[in-house]
């Protein structure tokens, strides 16, 4: 199991005694998510999104591919006990660092080199093709609907969450595993995933939520009183239950 | 302490000057302009911010049949407003709103990241990222409500709503009581983003 994926419902965190309403603790934080939105804005998988993108024509250096996708398997890849201990923006920072070391955008050596000696500010603007694709991207975003649902559960029916072995990357969250509940909604589309995870998601397929009753979840540890859990599951992660 | 928690000293300034580096870098190798981190951020600090979720709680709150259409099909009815082009966007493409009244209560988490509705509430704060919070709302949420604040009665029912799907979504508290003279100014200035969240309700009316 990854820890990443069980955070739901973890015991023993201390009580919440004021809400950070900051977006950004740091002013270096702004930079690395403008990084991380211009690289799904410039993925080369665009092309072939809805809309389709004219990725090939984005007179950008990025080549590859890059989404939500790809920054949560870093994060659920991290030793669990690393990522409880960086701030939010630390982790997309050190994962989306290395990714440009790892696919030779940049090298180790040049990173150093310019944080020990930082370069003046460019002359060139650059290409304004480049900043209008990523704002496009903003605009018109990137859909997983592919198609009307093609659903194998109705409403009211009761379905046993999966509880197969995780992968690097999952969109069920742990604590479910296992768990009965009841389908609330089907939703109108099949939907896609931005890469095959591993544990059944990725090609288009109904998305449901399913209610489940805390007691079920939680056992005697759940809060007790009126509440209701509601998740949002690919049917990948849902299974019948046999009819006795 | 173990090394485990042993944080540099400088442990901001170097994320700072890595993360300016990388910046550079990238500008230098075609990868990215000089603008587009600026442009990327005056976006939602220009156009996707909260400005437009509350506009769309207080239509909620004064026309009925707006208030109806917004739970049953989120993106019609905010695509009958009047906002920039984008609602439908990266991280809005399938916008999903639940609405409280009385005795139910709507609280939206995510459990695995942090998926939040960009073009409604603009960017998540720090809060809706927080591990502890994350991984408490999940299982007491009636506890973690009243350690921010919001003590509910206890036969309000809490709903809690984990975003691990396709949908990004917002809540639309209720219209708080004495306002029924306010202006949709006014009215607009009781609407926070926790209260969208369902963290907070709306209000309080001065």
């Amino acid at each position: 199991m990854k820890l990443q994926h069980y955070l739901g419902g973890l015991e023993g965190l201390p009580e919440l005694t004021s809400l950070e309403k900051r977006v950004f603790v740091e002013e270096w934080e702004k930079r690395i998510f403008g990084i991380h939105v211009a690289m799904m804005g410039l993925s080369n998988h665009l092309g072939s999104a809805l809309p389709a993108y004219p990725i090939d024509q984005v007179p950008t250096a990025f080549k590859d591919e890059w989404t939500w996708a790809d920054l949560r398997t870093g994060a659920e890849a991290m030793n669990p006990f690393d990522y409880f201990k960086y701030r939010y923006y630390e982790k997309w920072l050190g994962g989306i660092t290395q990714f440009f070391i790892d696919k030779g955008y940049i090298t180790e050596d040049e990173l150093a080199t310019r944080m020990a000696e930082p370069a003046a500010p460019p002359q060139d603007s650059g290409e304004p093709a480049i900043d209008d694709q990523v704002i496009a991207y903003l605009r018109y975003g990137d859909s997983p609907r592919r198609d009307v649902a093609h659903p194998k559960f109705e409403v009211g029916s009761t379905v046993r969450i999966a509880n197969k072995p995780a992968g690097s990357h999952s969109r069920l969250p742990g604590y479910l595993r296992g768990r009965t509940g009841t389908v609330e909604r089907v939703f109108e589309g099949d939907y896609a995933y931005f890469v095959h995870t591993g544990d059944g998601i990725g090609d288009p397929m109904p998305i449901y939520i399913v209610e489940f009753d805390p007691e079920e979840i939680w056992g005697p540890c759940a809060e007790g009183g009126p509440e209701t859990l509601y998740a949002e599951l690919f049917e990948a992660y849902l299974e019948p239950i046999e009819e006795k | 302490m173990t090394a485990q928690f042993a944080y540099p000293p400088d442990r901001e300034e170097l994320s700072a000057k890595k993360v300016s580096a990388l910046e550079s870098l990238l500008i230098e190798k075609g990868v990215i302009t000089p603008q587009t981190v600026d442009k990327v951020l005056a976006y939602f600090e220009t156009e996707m911010t909260p400005l437009n979720g509350k506009k769309i709680v207080v239509k909620a709150w004064t026309d009925p049949e707006f208030a109806e259409k917004v739970v049953t099909d989120t993106p019609a009815a905010i695509a009958e407003l009047d906002f920039p082009e984008g609602m439908a966007g990266a991280e809005g493409e399938h916008l999903q709103a639940v609405a409280n009244k009385p005795g139910v209560h709507n609280l939206v988490i995510c459990t695995l990241c942090s998926c939040f509705p960009w073009p409604v509430l603009g960017l998540p704060p720090y809060w809706y990222k927080d591990p502890t919070f994350r991984a408490r709302a999940a299982r007491e949420p009636r506890k973690v409500l009243a350690e921010v604040g919001l003590e509910l009665p206890d036969d309000t029912e809490i709903k809690v709503w984990d975003s691990s799907g396709h949908s990004r979504w917002f809540v639309i508290p209720e219209r708080p009581a004495g306002t029924d003279d306010f202006t949709e100014e006014q009215l607009m200035d009781l609407v926070t983003t926790e209260s969208m969240i369902g963290v907070a309700l709306a209000g309080p009316v001065k």
